[in-house]
């Protein structure tokens, strides 16, 4: 709960980005007979409306309609308050406001066609309220689910999409080039803040204070000890789209090591096995609405293997010198078997 | 301490009902009830914590990062990730199908857990777990005491960090920086900035502080998962008679606010003795849901918990909860004006946790 800049770029984002994603998604509709889908947010899971209409919630939930035909529309539980807000930073037909966001949109979509046919992103992890008030607001309507036909068309980057991604690494390598302070505090707030002065949406930075003792990252409240070697994490999210990019504080030839390792590993992916290596690894990236899913990892194999042309961000911990040493990078998986390229180096100066 | 109290307090809670099994619900917006039971801070991702009355502990987390945090900021409970949580706390939930197993907040439930076909049913426990996380013991009041002395002093960094030429979003990234420096991990924090031109808060964005600019923010840090806030609104340079005149009715209400807080009464009363004060001075328009959302709230693992202070709201004010009441809403002479203070309900009526003086501040043009 803790959103920066939220400001819709028409450079970045035209009108064209989001007609093309949602031409596709229109054409995904008429192959499965949709007559409407229907997509959730809120702040953990933005990242489907934001690829379909830019809309970042700071707080609440919403459904984004789309119907097969005519303007896609937000039912939204925020209040009308705050309805040109939404507006400025949108890409959006109507905004409609109510605290029943499930009963309004069925009412909608029952208006136009009271049987209509009526896919859902992630059905069955839609809060149960609002798909009661689904089956209440449209009672004759064909619920069905729709995250395979989803996930086919998000799961692969456009142009635009890598464009951002591109940018939020670069925040979020500038931020973690610069960490002075003497406490770890004081490093992750000037992190943060350098995060947020270079326009990011959202940024968080986790730490793990003491690479001697442990590698795995968490958010510090109070005061943290600095041990020798250290590593911090910036999760950095613009315009929708998130990254995460670690920097471990270890000497030089061990870091630079470590990130020649990694760099080798991330090109073989969606291809795994030069992880084996490594004591630990995970592959994120945005499958439908949670920003960075878990794709593939040490601790669960195959979860949803990414797509050829997904933006994925990878953390690993590897053993150099007898140290460990977490590394982390977003990368661009290839298109057409090409190898993986990285968005941003992970070694720092 | 306050965990091992928490989770005494919730296993009585589920016996006193006939509970035997109860599941949390919680994500990065709506985390407190999973934080209640679990300890822990939800980031990314959904998160189920399943509770037995006799007090066992087990959260299932299906962002892997969010797993990893919490197996080392949750060392005690045991942390599950799985890409699938419905389905993993439904294998669980299989085995005790015949027992009374309870949620909360219903609602939230990923709803493939409240599929008829299931096995097991899923009663409603959202009113047993609100009234914990209403009605808080001193270890909790503790907690949101110490967040709203950091709201103020966070406010003050606000004060400072507010010129022309700045944009929103680097006024708070410089709030945010502090608060990380002082250890502070979370803050729910919205900003207003122009004149009769804006109706309310919202995110930042790139508008630039300009002379003339009504400034309002809505601070709200958490210490150990408590959330306390502050509103205040500032003029850059000098204020307006009209600024004034209208800051004043929003003092007057937030004062009778206040005073109408006391154990026994309901949130509608405070609403009521705040909407009032406006509809004295010819704006009781601007009480209603097209200008304003609530007249404050209550303040706990949520930054905008239950009661809403609403005059529609029945709730009675018991010791120990902790609001905020805030009359904020558009003025039509002035704009958008924020004015509230942190408060703890007491046998004896209300502490008021915010020390920031209620003053219209100024700050150089």
């Amino acid at each position: 709960m803790r959103r920066g800049l939220i400001a819709r770029s028409l450079t970045e984002l035209p009108d064209a980005v989001f007609d093309a994603r949602l031409k596709r998604v229109r054409e995904a509709m008429q192959r499965a007979q949709l007559d409407a889908l229907i997509v959730y947010t809120n702040n953990t899971r933005p990242a489907g409306v934001s690829w379909l209409a830019g809309f970042v919630p700071y707080w609440s939930e919403a459904l984004l309609v789309v119907p097969r035909e005519g303007a896609t529309y937000l039912v939204a539980a925020l209040s009308f308050r705050v309805k040109s807000w939404i507006e400025r930073v949108s890409r959006l037909g109507e905004v409609l406001h109510t605290p029943r966001i499930g009963l309004k949109a069925a009412q909608q979509i029952a208006a136009v066609k009271s049987d209509a046919a009526v896919g859902i992103v992630d059905f069955d992890g839609l809060a149960a309220g609002i798909a009661a008030d689904l089956y209440e607001g449209g009672p004759s309507l064909i619920l069905c689910d729709a995250s395979a036909m989803f996930a086919e068309l998000r799961g692969k980057a456009d142009p635009a999409e890598v464009a951002l991604a591109q940018k939020a690494a670069e925040i979020a390598h500038r931020a973690l080039a610069a960490a002075p302070g003497e406490t770890l505090n004081a490093k992750i707030a000037t992190v943060e803040s350098a995060a947020r002065d270079l326009g990011a949406e959202e940024a968080y930075i986790a730490a793990a204070p003491d690479l001697e003792k442990d590698s795995r990252f968490f958010r510090v409240e109070g005061e943290a000890v600095l041990g020798k070697t250290f590593a911090l994490r910036a999760t950095v999210a613009y315009k929708g789209t998130w990254v995460r990019l670690v920097r471990s504080f270890c000497e030089r030839q061990v870091a630079q090591q470590a990130a020649e390792q990694f760099a080798q590993a991330v090109a073989q992916l969606p291809d795994d096995s030069s992880f084996s290596g490594f004591r630990s690894w995970l592959v994120e990236g945005c499958r439908m609405a949670q920003p960075l899913d878990p794709l593939i990892g040490s601790r669960f194999g195959a979860a949803h293997a990414p797509k050829p042309g997904a933006l994925v961000s990878v953390q690993g911990v590897l053993e150099v010198n007898g140290r460990q040493v977490p590394v982390g990078a977003p990368a661009l998986l290839g298109d057409k078997g090409e190898a993986a390229s990285l968005l941003v180096d992970p070694l720092f100066d | 301490m306050l965990t091992d109290e928490r989770r005494q307090k919730l296993s009585a809670a589920l016996r006193q009902a006939g509970i035997e099994h109860l599941v949390l619900y919680g994500n990065a917006w709506q985390g407190d009830y999973l934080r209640y039971g679990s300890d822990f801070g939800i980031l990314e991702g959904h998160g189920l914590a399943l509770i037995s009355a006799s007090g066992d502990v087990e959260l299932f987390l299906d962002s892997a990062t969010d797993a990893e945090r919490a197996e080392q900021e949750v060392p005690d409970i045991k942390v599950s990730f799985t890409p699938n949580i419905a389905s993993a706390v439904g294998a669980r939930l299989d085995r005790v199908a015949n027992s009374r197993i309870a949620a909360a907040p219903r609602k939230f439930l990923p709803r493939w857990l409240t599929d008829p076909s299931r096995s097991f049913k899923l009663e409603d426990a959202t009113a047993i777990v609100d009234k914990l996380l209403m009605r808080k013991s001193a270890g909790e009041v503790a907690a949101v005491r110490r967040a709203a002395q950091i709201a103020d002093e966070a406010y003050g960094e606000f004060i400072r960090a507010v010129r022309p030429g700045r944009k929103q979003f680097e006024i708070v990234a410089d709030i945010e920086a502090h608060l990380r420096r002082r250890g502070c991990p979370d803050n729910f924090m919205i900003i207003g900035s122009g004149g009769k031109d804006v109706f309310g808060m919202a995110p930042p964005s790139e508008r630039r502080i300009a002379p003339g600019d009504l400034v309002t923010t809505e601070l709200t840090p958490a210490v150990q998962g408590y959330f306390a806030q502050i509103c205040r609104t500032l003029v850059v340079g000098k204020a307006t008679e009209a600024q004034r005149r209208a800051f004043a009715v929003y003092v007057e209400a937030l004062e009778a606010g206040i005073a109408a807080v006391r154990p026994g009464v309901c949130a509608a009363d405070v609403a009521k003795a705040e909407n009032d004060v406006f509809r004295k001075h010819g704006l009781g328009e601007y009480t209603t849901s097209q200008w304003t959302r609530v007249r404050g709230h209550g303040m706990g693992m949520f930054a905008d918990s239950k009661p809403h202070i609403l005059e529609d709201v029945e709730t009675v004010l018991e010791p120990g909860m902790t609001l905020i009441v805030h009359p904020n809403t558009y003025h039509p002479d002035a704009g958008y004006i924020v004015l509230g203070d942190a408060i703890l309900v007491t046998e004896s009526g209300v502490e008021v946790l915010c020390k920031t003086p209620r003053e219209l501040f100024e700050v150089a043009a």
